[in-house]
């Protein structure tokens, strides 16, 4: 007979976590079941210098075709053979995963900004697409808890498109940043400090961060906020939560009453499935995981009363960034200028009410922007020569690098960007994988058009020369991002890419016909099955959707938890 | 590590010509080069690594250093060896430039300015990189220049 939890989660990533946390103080018996490796920081996680590695970083030759990341973290994201997926003929859509405890939570970028009213409630504004089932006087006691607990720096700004939290005090800016800042207030736009889930004090036991610049090859102190470090430790000290590593889950089954009976999981390395059976069942794997499991639960796919199953997968635009050097820094000492993985944001300040609407297209994007001394000198082949004066050049540029990325722009909701099972492809279990339709729109376009423009004229005003225009963004360090050594330098810049925020694929809705969840990420059809990530965004906004993920969790662990008082769970 | 490494991918000969190139594209002056970080070896290191995974990398490799030496450098003495690659290196900087060995200059320099900055000698004595450490604090901007534009 199976085994019996009053809850099981599907996942242990930002929302995963968030579940077990609040469930099993709660007093729920729940079941955390993730697909990938246990993970413990302290014997895991090092500094390691790129010359204490074999392949300095890069690993082996043809190694990270099959896993994604680097030589540094490559075990906390994913093995691309084990879990493929496809793309529809002629297009392109790079689905970032991690498969381990704590999920991408183990290397993500922690920005975390709130939505506002003007994302919430796009749609009424300006016509295109839907109203989330949210607003933010919702979601506010939400934000709260969630900042309160996780630990979130930054500074108050009183800006009704970028609405203030409960901050630990921002981190410093540097010299970069400074000069940014002073740019970009004299192009009359506002700057703060990036909003990050890093700790700038000591916060429950947790020690604050210690500026080494780590953050995405995993935290070895947990002064940045994952799951492993943070909501796992009060779940696990309730007795209340069991957790299994290395449990694959490949269906959620129904019983008669149309109610979510349980879960079959596929053990990793023995193949052998297993059934387990609760009260409630929380889809917590990733956005298009958690899609893929509704699809794989049952013909035509688990609670799809609106056909909408699968619709309108997004990902905030990808794409545009302005990277040169800041003359003024040129030359100057060794700084410790990457210690933080930050940098300062420039909220969106078009199309945010009446006064600052463009003609030529809708929605907006988040500019951020930072400098200085990175780990690599991404650019130093690039520079033309050899020898001493070669040297120095690379020497005097070094802590004068600078770049502005685009952190985040809205991208449209369009119903023929969509994820279905492929028809043959299956995964390392024998488990069909999604196949991904994904286009940008005219729109999508247009907005990261504007924002190079900017970005440049940012960039300009700061003094700066821009050496590279187009190409991939990111804070130093990130896979992909400048300064790392596996940046991809050159990209056109008229090639959009994603964010790593794909969300989607199951909006709520307040009309059950035109949604597949409801405001609390709990499934119109049926009554004990959530669906926590970015599957309930109608929209993407241009907030990094983390802290709005985790929100809903939390919203919709209080709903749960009184739908259970009134069964006396 | 790469101390004691002995090559196993470049023919002797093509290996000593290497490690001259590389000590001419990031010599040794008031910092270290490409000698103290070792960078012919661990070129040779990262190629051994590549057999059978990597073969159009080794391929690549082979290719570049036939060019190097069909363009002489194996055998010229130090002062031809900087000459020619003062040659070799001109479509770099002049568009109408053009040497038959200007792609093995691009991908030996590629792969030196590699192996050095992310060598000790290279991150942390020639540059001074100062992240990947503990610290109490971020350090602020503290340059009443740069908070005006």
């Amino acid at each position: 007979m199976a085994k019996s939890y009053d809850a099981i989660v599907v996942g242990s990533g930002a929302c995963g976590g968030w579940a077990a946390m609040e469930l099993s103080r709660a007093g729920l018996k729940v079941l955390m079941l993730e697909a990938g490796s246990n993970v413990v920081p302290a014997h895991d996680f090092h500094h390691r210098f790129l010359y204490e590695m074999e392949f300095r970083g890069q690993n082996r030759p043809g190694a990270l075709r099959r896993y994604t990341g680097t030589e540094r973290n490559y075990r906390i994201m994913l093995d691309s053979t084990e879990n493929p997926y496809t793309t529809s003929p002629g297009t392109s859509y790079q689905w970032t995963r991690s498969r381990c405890l704590g999920g991408r939570t183990m290397h993500w970028a922690r920005a975390s900004d709130r939505m506002a009213d003007y994302e919430f409630k796009a749609a009424s504004r300006d016509g295109y697409g839907m109203d989330w089932a949210v607003d933010y006087a919702d979601m506010k006691p939400y934000y709260d808890r969630v900042e309160r607990f996780i630990g979130v720096s930054g500074a108050k700004e009183g800006l009704p498109q970028f609405p203030d939290g409960e901050f630990l005090p921002p981190m410093n800016l540097n010299c970069a940043e400074t000069i940014f800042t002073a740019a970009s207030k004299s192009l009359g736009w506002r700057t703060t400090h990036r909003r990050l889930a890093q700790l700038t004090r000591m916060l429950n036991n947790r020690p604050p961060c210690h500026y080494c610049g780590n953050c995405v090859n995993g935290c070895d102190v947990g002064a940045m906020f994952n799951t492993v470090a943070v909501t796992l430790p009060p779940a696990l000290k309730t007795g209340n939560l069991e957790v299994l590593t290395d449990s694959v889950v490949a269906r959620v089954r129904m019983n008669s009453e149309n109610r979510a009976q349980g879960v079959t999981y596929i053990e990793r390395f023995t193949n052998k499935p297993v059934d387990v059976d609760a009260k409630y069942v929380i889809l917590a794997a990733s956005t298009l995981e958690n899609t893929r499991l509704m699809l794989l639960s049952t013909e035509g796919g688990l609670a799809n009363s609106s056909g909408l199953l699968g619709y309108y997968m997004m990902d905030q635009v990808g794409g545009g960034a302005v990277s040169g050097i800041l003359p003024k820094l040129r030359g100057g000492p060794a700084r410790l200028d990457d210690g933080k993985s930050a940098g300062i944001t420039i909220p969106n300040f078009q199309n945010i009410d009446k006064l600052t609407a463009r003609k030529d297209f809708i929605r907006g994007y988040v500019m951020n922007a930072t400098g200085g001394q990175t780990e690599y000198p991404q650019y130093a082949a690039s520079v033309p020569g050899y020898g001493s004066a070669w040297k120095k050049e690379i020497k005097s540029r070094y802590v004068a690098q600078a770049r502005v990325w685009n952190a985040g722009a809205e991208m449209l909701a369009q119903k023929e960007n969509f994820v279905e099972l492929d028809p043959e492809v299956k995964d390392h279990w024998g488990i069909p994988v999604l196949k991904i339709h994904f286009t940008h729109s005219d729109n999508d376009r247009k907005l990261i058009a504007d924002f190079q423009e900017k970005a440049e004229e940012l960039f300009r005003k700061a003094g700066g020369e821009v050496i590279a225009g187009g190409g991939r963004g990111g804070p130093a360090g990130f896979p992909g991002g400048p300064g790392s050594p596996d940046a991809t330098p050159g990209v056109a810049r008229d090639r959009l890419g994603g964010a790593i925020h794909e969300v989607g694929t199951a909006r709520m809705s307040v009309d059950p016909k035109e949604g597949v969840l409801n405001s609390f990420c709990q499934t119109h059809d049926i009554p004990n099955l959530y669906v926590f990530g970015g599957n309930a965004f109608p929209s993407t906004g241009d907030k990094h959707p983390t802290l709005t993920m985790m929100a809903l969790s939390a919203r919709g662990c209080d709903h749960l938890l009184e739908q259970a008082k009134g069964k006396k769970v | 590590m790469l101390r004691n490494y002995q090559p196993k991918f470049f023919p002797a000969a093509d290996f000593a010509a290497l490690q001259a190139f590389t000590e001419i594209l990031i010599p040794t002056d008031d910092t270290p080069g490409a000698r103290e970080a070792h960078c012919a070896h661990y070129i040779d290191y990262l190629l051994h690594a590549a057999d059978d995974v990597a073969p159009e990398m080794q391929k690549q490799w082979r290719d570049a250093m036939a060019a190097l030496k069909q363009a002489g450098f194996h055998d010229a003495d130090a002062k031809a060896r900087a000459q020619l690659v003062e040659e070799m290196s001109k479509p770099e900087r002049d568009r109408s430039a053009t040497h038959p060995a200007f792609f093995a200059y691009r991908l030996i320099k590629q792969q030196n300015t590699f192996a050095f900055y992310t060598s000790r000698a290279g991150m942390i004595e020639a540059l001074e990189y100062q992240g990947n450490s503990y610290n109490t604090t971020f350090p602020a901007c503290d340059h009443p220049q740069h908070h005006v534009v």
